[in-house]
């Protein structure tokens, strides 16, 4: 019994089609709240972490403990007038951040949360082919990126729309490779191996612990999804100005941001759910959710961490890593897999 | 109607003024095949302020002021530099504790100005954590620097004849709490650049600057000992009192940003060496020479000229005064490290890539107030 079950009960009155649409709709903005108050947490979190990081405070003026901070930067962007750069190309200028955001916003309604006591989950797809949908969806993220990058009629946003792309085909393929690995494996126990929800539960081993490897190659291209140091070759701080958001300001700039946070949550989210079983733990029925959330807050911290005290990779180098380290490393992945079901460990 | 074009295959790109991996004013002409430099032209002078002019329009004992805010991260060497030259065209010898007190500042300004570059040096690779730290080593320092001087960053510390104020108890024990905990702290703050392995590929054969090559560019300091030249006027020509203690200078043959970055590291090691000799060594006496005390300051005369080489974090730093008898001198020029520095990037930043031209340009150690002055 989940949340969208609950809202179609309430709803009932109005007829089958109509309360299901309606409780579709419903759930979808709940799940859209989740996102956006997962991206605000994400970062204060961000600044207060890196401040401890670096031996500051942090925020603390703007609330008790700074945590209204986010609210004021929110609205200190939006209040920001719109500078746009002549020459641009404006439809695909314009549209570049909503991409971003929506890409990910899109990709919160299909994570797999696990169930939490009467609320159930959260989840609001559950499609048969959820592993599918969300990489579908988050290819769809560089393309704002690129769009960013080259309608901006600037010469740092090119070339960092460039590396971006750059980046983008070399840890895709084995990205996608390590989901292979993924799908071979949980289609040992299930006949729906693309259903996010019987990855997770098929996971009484952690898919980390079977494939050490392919969750190393995944983490790396979360990483690199995510854009953030050492593989934030899109935006390139010191050396391309902010690289393909250079031209971008007030809430656009806003929206980018906001993209950055959400994707390393979310790319957390995808680990701990292929790889450290998502919400399964003691009590898995009734608080299956924190467990989710206690491993992806983890992760995150491990992410951030890396993020703080990495310098960046050369682009050059990073696509070498990626065919030439990255690429074998998925296809042994692939053969340790099928090793393991051929002996029957999983 | 068949008229081509000429393609052009480059691209120009403008590096600053305003870019966050210039250190200040720094303007780079690119000219990039994809992302590849293939020719790289600086251009300098957005932070001129004239202060070669100034001095020349100023008493002797004010045109100090002007030197501070040159290497404004170093300030206490370029008082030192600037001092080097002055006594000399002024015959005012400070006394013996007076040059042991500026041995000990130069030496302090030195590691803070080498902390300063291996922080931005981080930003530039793309590290952020590493600045805090160094600047939180800094701040010790700077307040060293405020105790003896009154003032964090433009000090105006040294005066003709002496220095402006003596050394108390309060800054010795500061001092000497300083040099004992921070070879230690220094340490942990490197670990965090030498022990990663991607900061040591985007440093390791990166930027070779050639012994030849940089001897002709007349490049000076941890960039030409990074070369493998054995080089430092501390050693060549001791001033102060660097004969009367024992150091070693650093010196790599690996010639690229990581040997750099390494002699930096060891240079700040051998300050310490050379303060905790030092602090031990200052003799009782008077802080300064009464031949040029404070209201007579105004009145000293010069004649002839004189040229006073020190070496400053960045590297040799001469200064040249002619003086015509009266009580302002007649011209003033400085021999800038980092502008000599400077001027061979042009060599390193050929067919490199972005991301090196912004490792290369980070390991000259670039203050904008001394290339431009």
């Amino acid at each position: 019994m989940n949340i969208l079950n609950r809202i179609q009960g309430i709803l009932s009155p109005l007829g089958h089609d109509l309360s299901f649409a309606g409780a579709y709709l419903i759930e979808t903005l709940i799940a859209l709240i989740f996102a956006v108050t997962v991206v605000a947490g994400m970062v204060y979190f961000f600044r207060k972490y890196m401040a401890r990081v670096q031996n500051r405070i942090g925020p603390n003026r703007v609330g008790k403990f700074g945590v209204l901070q986010v609210m004021a930067d929110g609205l200190k962007l939006m209040q920001k007038e719109s500078i746009f750069p002549d020459g641009r190309d404006d439809l695909p200028y314009k549209i570049a951040p909503i991409i971003v955001f929506l890409g990910l916003i899109l990709a919160f309604i299909i994570v797999p949360y696990s169930n939490l006591y009467w609320f159930g989950s959260l989840t609001v797809t559950h499609s048969n082919v959820g592993i599918i949908l969300i990489f579908a969806i988050l290819a769809i993220m560089p393309i704002g990126e690129i769009f960013a990058g080259i309608s901006s009629n600037n010469k740092y946003a090119m070339l960092g729309a460039l590396r971006a792309v750059a980046k983008d085909i070399s840890f895709e393929v084995p990205m996608m490779l390590s989901i292979l690995a993924i799908i071979m494996i949980a289609s040992v126990n299930t006949s729906q191996p693309l259903n996010l929800q019987n990855i997770v539960s098929v996971q009484n081993i952690p898919f980390g612990i079977l494939e050490p490897i392919g969750l190393f190659i995944f983490f790396i291209s979360m990483i690199a999804r995510a854009s953030y140091s050492p593989f934030d070759m899109g935006e390139s701080d010191s050396e391309l100005v902010t690289g393909d958001t250079t031209e971008y300001g007030g809430l656009r700039f806003g929206l980018f941001y906001m993209g950055l946070f959400g994707t390393i949550f979310l790319g957390s989210m995808l680990v701990s759910v292929l790889y450290l079983g998502g919400g399964s733990g003691p009590y898995e029925s009734s608080i299956g959710f924190i467990w989710f959330l206690i491993k992806t807050i983890v992760l995150v911290v491990i992410s951030l961490t890396v993020w703080l005290s990495m310098p960046r990779v050369r682009i050059d180098k990073f696509v070498n890593f990626g065919w030439k380290i990255l690429l074998p490393l998925s296809f042994i992945n692939l053969v340790i897999t099928g090793i393991i079901i051929l002996g029957g460990i999983a | 109607m068949e008229t081509t074009k000429p393609v052009n295959k480059y691209v120009e790109l403008n590096m600053g003024p305003q870019h966050p991996s210039t250190h200040g004013v720094l303007r780079l002409k690119l000219l990039l095949d994809g992302e590849t430099v293939k020719r790289v032209e600086p251009v300098i002078g957005y932070l001129h302020r004239n202060a070669e002019k100034i001095c020349e329009l100023d008493y002797y004992c004010d045109s100090l002021l002007y030197f501070d805010r040159m290497d404004y991260v170093n300030s206490l060497s370029m008082e030192a530099g600037f001092l080097e030259a002055a006594e000399k065209l002024l015959g005012i010898e400070p006394p013996e504790r007076a040059k042991w007190i500026r041995t000990i500042m130069a030496e302090l300004s030195r590691i803070a100005s080498h902390l300063v570059w291996a922080g931005a040096y981080g930003l530039d690779l793309g590290m952020l954590t590493p600045f805090f730290y160094v600047f939180d080593l800094r701040e010790q320092l700077l307040n060293i620097f405020t105790e003896a001087s009154g003032s964090r960053l433009l000090t105006n510390y040294m005066s003709i004849g002496g220095v402006y104020q003596d050394f108390n108890d309060k800054i010795i024990y500061m001092i000497k709490d300083f040099i004992n905990s921070f070879p230690k702290k220094l340490e942990e703050v490197f670990n965090l650049f030498v022990k990663n392995d991607i900061f040591i590929s985007r440093t390791k054969g990166i930027g070779i600057l050639e012994k030849d090559v940089a001897i002709s560019y007349g490049v000076t300091g941890p960039m030409l000992r990074g070369s493998g030249v054995d080089y430092d006027v501390r050693k060549a020509e001791p001033y102060l009192m660097y004969d009367k203690v024992n150091f070693d200078i650093p010196v790599s043959y690996a010639k690229d940003c990581l040997g750099r970055f390494l002699v930096r590291y060891e240079e700040m090691r051998q300050s310490v060496k050379i303060v905790k000799q030092a602090i031990n060594k200052i003799p009782d006496g008077p802080y300064f020479n009464p031949k040029a005390k404070k209201s007579l300051m105004i009145r000293l005369r010069g004649e002839g000229e004189a040229y006073g080489r020190t070496e400053s974090s960045k590297g040799e730093f001469g200064v040249y005064l002619v003086g015509d008898g009266t009580v302002k001198p007649y011209r003033v020029r400085v021999r800038s490290p980092t502008f000599k520095n400077l001027s061979v990037l042009r060599e390193l930043g050929k067919d490199v890539m972005i991301a090196d031209l912004v490792a290369i340009s980070g390991s000259i150690d670039l203050v904008f107030g001394e290339v431009d002055r």
